[in-house]
């Protein structure tokens, strides 16, 4: 700008008092701007500590709802007295983007201290070093060993033989069941529970007995535009085949394309539309169930809180057995260490106090419908007492959890690639063996991608 | 660029020379560079949010960055081959275009008639205006969260009208064949109300003589409507087309928490493709040559368009 502008008789412009105090005005302006940016950061550093104190632990979860008012009491179980914690929880939101953050900040190296995560989306974070080893001799320390976990789940811990996650629970796919119109089908054993099935057969039989008791529906499915329910079905019923399914890197998928068929047809004669519908979401699924539209619901345990409020006399059961092999889908919810890239020694030693005591909690963490994933907790009579969830509880021992890769797991894009021919086949747009094709041509497609996160 | 013309200049005036020149001088001094500093905060905030990121994202097309990783190696055009022949990247391009085909059209037509119904002086003016513009207002979760119910299949309204009439039940979002067009219906509810507050301006702004003249001349309200007021409407028509037909390229967010793009990916619009790849794939180097196989598209498509309404005018 021209200071010796000759235009000095212009006041409206030019009147120095004036220029000076717009250009001051800017300068201001922009050392504002620029402190602004600047504080962002630095506040951001800061904030963890001044919020709560410098030994907080931070804590990252995805539980809300009333998972998340659990955990909360857990936390203030485990925060009382004069070695409590002084815990700092961040509750992210389920599913992908809970994932893709929790992946961010373990490759930024700045994670918490420590972080939930589904055990089949391990195989995602520890090739990778997204996630730090549990140390096994600290955890010992306070009192949790591998003693405690059933070795259907703690085996999903590992990863090239260093442990990597501590289980929380065990969250498997069963069935709830009306009682009476269980009884009215003459579906229950002597105790009032639901006996064996043992066969294809006795299912497809137990849907019509069902629509016959109810008058409606017999077993409910929502699986429209649902990312994850047509796999869990399908992983549960393809693991009782007893046929492997790898995803090996680099592919091909190993599956057993006849085994799987078996099960997708046995799916689609179950879902037929007319017994038992095939075109449910899964709110609609849900409403009908506790509308009493329906005997019984294929539904994950998490569903328990809501069905209870329904006032069905409601019961629930692993997922029954058809096949040649006892075998139940489940995830686990578990405990991990993101990665740190300067971890503090006092710090991870809080991290796992931390995670033993908060299993200790486990009971409380029961009441949801979770089963807990620490044995001595299921010993104890006030788990016996919770019903249906102690009737359940057995599914722990025959989990059966996604086949390890990066690409699977709960919340992953997998899930959803392999529900979507399931959809078309259950929907009767494609027959079994197409589905299932096409299954193994997206599982390859997926193999042959490039890991990213090892 | 002109700093020294008007230096010059100034340095050539007298300050005796009296008011106007004075004036002229004062014009003179708004220059191109004086008035950069203003910009200078939008500028820096459009580089820092818009042309750095586009920098960025070209060369992470070069790259396998990934999401959960802090090494990145070159692999020059590995990620563009793999997308050329990656079938996902095809049917989900095809995918965003048959959206964008099926949406535009009714998107254009169906708020033109609007606008001509709300302009001709229909009663009860406010209430139209209010009821075709009022789910242009709704945010994208409200209006996926009421059309999952009227699409439901057992309870939603849409099956019970059509069972009232005694006709199958439709598979509104589970039907390959017809989950597209049931986004595409519920697209047009929603965002119609732009175009339609973009139409009712310009017919509000149309000189009425031609009209008038019109009518005194003996004719119609057809004859009105096709020989005078849609040609007058053909700027509004071809900005209201483009940015249609851009605004549904973009297509994501319904169809995201809708359908997650299925059934059996038939709503999978590309940009879905380009999110699941990026986060929950974690592959970036290869999102990003993704995106900007769909940009270069897109530029494509406006190029054409541009052409078209060069033309027209």
């Amino acid at each position: 700008m021209s200071s010796r502008s000759p235009l000095q008789g212009v006041p409206a412009v030019s009147d120095p008092l004036r220029r000076l105090s717009r250009r001051r005005l800017l300068r201001h302006a922009m050392a504002g701007t620029g402190a602004l940016l600047a504080a962002g950061p630095l506040s951001g550093c800061a904030s963890p500590a001044s919020a709560s104190g410098a030994s907080a632990l931070s804590v990252w979860d995805l539980f809300q709802g009333g998972d998340g008012m659990l955990m909360d009491e857990m936390i203030d179980a485990v925060s009382k007295g004069d070695d409590g914690f002084d815990v700092d929880r961040t509750i992210l939101d389920w599913g992908p983007s809970y994932y893709t953050k929790l992946a961010m900040s373990a490759a930024g190296g700045r994670a918490s201290d420590v972080a939930a995560m589904h055990l089949s989306r391990l195989a995602g974070y520890a090739p990778g070093g997204l996630v730090d080893p549990v140390d096994l001799d600290l955890l010992a320390e306070f009192g949790v060993t591998e003693k405690d976990f059933t070795p259907a789940v703690w085996s999903r811990t590992r990863h090239e033989g260093t442990v990597y996650a501590v289980p929380l629970d065990v969250h498997p796919f069963i069935v709830f069941y009306d009682k009476k119109a269980a009884e009215k089908a003459g579906l229950l054993d002597s105790s009032g529970a639901l006996a064996p099935m043992g066969s294809p057969e006795a299912l497809l039989e137990a849907g019509k007995a069902l629509a016959e008791a109810t008058g409606q529906s017999g077993i409910l499915f929502g699986h429209v535009t649902d990312t994850a329910q047509n796999w869990r079905l399908f992983a549960g019923l393809y693991a009782q085949t007893g046929a492997d399914f790898d995803l090996p890197d680099g592919g091909p998928a190993r599956i057993d394309v006849d085994a799987a068929v078996r099960v997708v047809t046995l799916m689609t004669r179950l879902f037929d539309g007319k017994t038992n519908p095939n075109n449910l979401d899964y709110n609609g699924a849900l409403a009908a169930f506790t509308g009493g539209r329906g005997g019984m619901a294929m539904l994950g345990e998490w569903e328990l809180p809501t069905l209870k409020e329904s006032g069905i006399d409601l019961g629930a059961a692993p997922f029954p057995q058809v096949f040649d092999k006892p075998a139940v889908y489940t995830d686990s919810h578990s405990f991990v260490l993101p990665h740190q890239e300067d971890p503090d020694p006092a710090r991870r030693r809080e991290a796992h106090r931390y995670i033993a005591a908060v299993l200790k909690q486990s009971l409380t963490w029961a009441s949801a419908g979770h089963i807990p994933a620490y044995q001595p907790v299921l010993a104890e009579p006030e788990y016996a007492a919770l019903e249906p969830q102690s009737s359940y509880a057995d599914a722990a021992k025959v989990a059966v959890l996604d086949p390890p890769n990066w690409f699977v797991g709960a919340g992953s894009n997998f899930q959803n690639r392999m529900c979507q021919p399931l959809q078309s086949a259950l929907l009767g747009n494609t027959s079994p063996e197409k589905a299932v094709r096409q299954m193994v041509r997206e599982a390859d497609a997926l193999l042959q991608q490039p890991n990213p996160v090892a | 660029m002109t700093t020294t013309a008007p230096l010059g200049a100034e340095e050539r005036t007298d300050p005796a020379t009296g008011p106007a020149d004075g004036r002229r001088a004062v014009l003179r001094r708004i220059r191109p560079g004086n008035g950069f500093v203003f910009v200078l905060p939008f500028l820096l905030v459009f580089g820092l949010f818009m042309v750095w990121p586009i920098v960025q994202g070209l060369w992470m097309s070069f790259t396998d960055s990934s999401l959960a990783l802090r090494d990145t190696g070159f692999v020059g055009f590995d990620n563009y081959t793999e997308a050329f022949g990656d079938p996902d990247v095809w049917s989900s391009l095809g995918n965003t275009l048959f959206f964008t085909a099926i949406s535009s059209v009714p998107l254009v037509l169906v708020a033109l008639a609007m606008a001509l119904l709300v302009h001709s002086g229909l009663a009860g003016q406010w209430a139209w205006r209010l009821a075709f513009f009022a789910p242009y207002l709704l945010p994208v979760t409200v209006v996926t969260l009421i059309w999952t119910w009227l699409y439901q299949p057992e309870l939603g309204l849409g099956n019970q009208l059509l069972d009232s009439f005694g006709m199958a039940p439709v598979g509104w979002l589970s039907d390959e064949s017809v989950a597209m067009w049931s986004i595409a219906a519920l697209t047009v509810w929603w965002t119609v109300g732009f175009n339609f507050l973009l139409y009712l301006a310009a017919l509000q702004s149309l000189p009425t003589t031609f009209d008038e003249a019109a009518a005194l001349d003996g004719a119609g309200a057809w004859r009105r409507l096709w020989s005078i007021t849609l040609p007058q409407l053909r700027r509004t028509t071809g900005l209201v087309a483009m940015l249609q037909i851009l605004a549904s390229l973009k297509v994501f967010d319904q169809i995201y928490i809708l359908t997650k793009g299925g059934p059996n990916g038939s709503t999978r619009p590309v940009l879905e493709y380009v999110y699941d790849v990026g986060f929950t794939g974690y592959r970036l180097g290869y999102a990003s040559a993704v995106s900007y196989l769909f940009f270069a598209l897109i530029i494509v498509v406006s190029l054409v368009q541009f052409r078209l309404f060069r033309r027209e005018d």
